[in-house]
């Protein structure tokens, strides 16, 4: 092999591998990858009476889309259709001092701007319940890569994390299902267009 | 004392006969089997009798969509055994194999009791799911066959249907 050919392989692998490396560094350095990691709220399991976890992702996702048939499932369907995958982390409580909202930090702490904006802050002074719900979307294009919710209830906590692009607008379709709490009539008054709060 | 005994030895006759099967045949499939002999050596106990004459009588009454119930009881296993709950889930993944996706998880914390859901398909338009219930005490494993129609239920209330299914394991366990 001469000179030349192996100059212009040796620049191609190292093109290739820069383009490798911006890929990893896009996903990973700027935060752009929507999937939490729930397992930080590990320590909360200690302190909870029951923990529920609920994993929806890859082949199973797809099946329960492959068999929403129904005249009824399609608004649901075009949900769920493009997501990969919805991960549910609820803990019950036996009294309302046994977490305190620093316990949620783990979580909080991964919703940062800028890959990620609050849409939805509600706060029910007289039942106790916080609601928020966090996108993260593409930096060019505004494409919705994720979402997350915290619903912390006096005795409950529930973390959301859907995986994938998923329309706010659409979003009460899956409330109710695949461990999704309901996030009630208040939430949905306050959905914005397009306002972005940040955190 | 006629009419019961016309009832009695019969029913005797077909329990002693049930018990002389080998286990594969009383409880079903050959990879369920297996999966008992692995749980049966990691707790160093062989799981309950009668279990095969009790998933023949489950099968009769299993709700709509859901088939090939099979279910096998551990009592009185060593609590010692059971992995700390920092390595359950992986401990529990490796007992089960890789071709069961985890779906379900629900842990009271309290009893340290946890109920593991695993599903996977299992040939054109069926799906199989594994219900793993360890507490301190007891080890119940079920495996059943669900129609679309079913597992959708399991997929729209997964937290409820996972609850349910700790409790389902617990009355087993009592009876």
């Amino acid at each position: 092999m001469d000179v030349s050919c192996k100059k212009i392989r040796t620049s191609a692998l190292m093109t290739l591998f820069g383009v490798m490396l911006a890929g990893t560094f896009s996903l990973t350095t700027f935060g752009e990858d929507p999937r939490l990691d729930i397992k930080n709220l590990e320590a909360l399991s200690k302190k909870a009476s029951e923990v529920v976890d609920v994993n929806l992702d890859g082949p199973l996702l797809k099946l329960a889309s492959k068999f929403m048939t129904d005249e009824d499932d399609r608004e649901g369907l075009e949900v769920i259709k493009n997501l990969k995958g919805v991960y549910v982390k609820s803990f019950t409580f036996e009294k309302p001092s046994d977490y305190t909202p620093a316990d949620v930090e783990a979580i909080r702490s991964q919703l940062q701007a800028p890959a990620w904006s609050r849409i939805v802050s509600v706060r029910d002074k007289r039942e106790g319940e916080t609601t928020e719900i966090y996108l993260m979307t593409e930096r060019e294009g505004g494409k919705v890569l994720g979402m997350a919710i915290i619903d912390a209830e006096p005795t409950e906590l529930t973390v959301v994390n859907i995986v994938g692009p998923v329309d706010i607008d659409k979003l009460s379709q899956l409330e109710g299902k695949m461990g999704i709490p309901r996030l009630g009539e208040q939430t949905k008054e306050q959905k914005p267009a397009g306002h972005h709060e940040k955190p | 004392m006629r009419n019961r005994s016309n009832f009695l030895i019969p029913a005797i006759l077909s329990l002693a006969l049930l018990q002389m099967l080998p286990f594969p045949a009383r409880a079903g499939d050959q990879e369920f089997h297996s999966l008992v002999e692995r749980m049966s050596a990691y707790y160093q106990k062989r799981p309950m009798r009668f279990m095969g004459w009790l998933d023949f009588i489950a099968n009769r009454f299993t709700p709509h969509g859901v088939s090939h119930f099979q279910m096998v009881i551990f009592d009185d296993i060593d609590s010692s055994r059971t992995p700390p709950s920092e390595d359950f889930e992986s401990s529990l993944a490796s007992l089960v194999g890789p071709s069961y996706q985890p779906f379900v998880r629900v842990q009271e914390v309290r009893s340290g009791e946890w109920t593991c859901i695993y599903t996977r398909e299992s040939g054109k338009e069926r799906f199989e799911m594994l219900i793993v219930s360890i507490d301190a005490t007891d080890a119940v494993l079920m495996k059943m066959q669900l129609t679309p129609g079913a597992l959708r239920k399991w997929v729209d209330e997964p937290v409820k249907r996972g609850r349910d299914s700790r409790e389902e394991a617990r009355q087993a366990e009592v009876n």
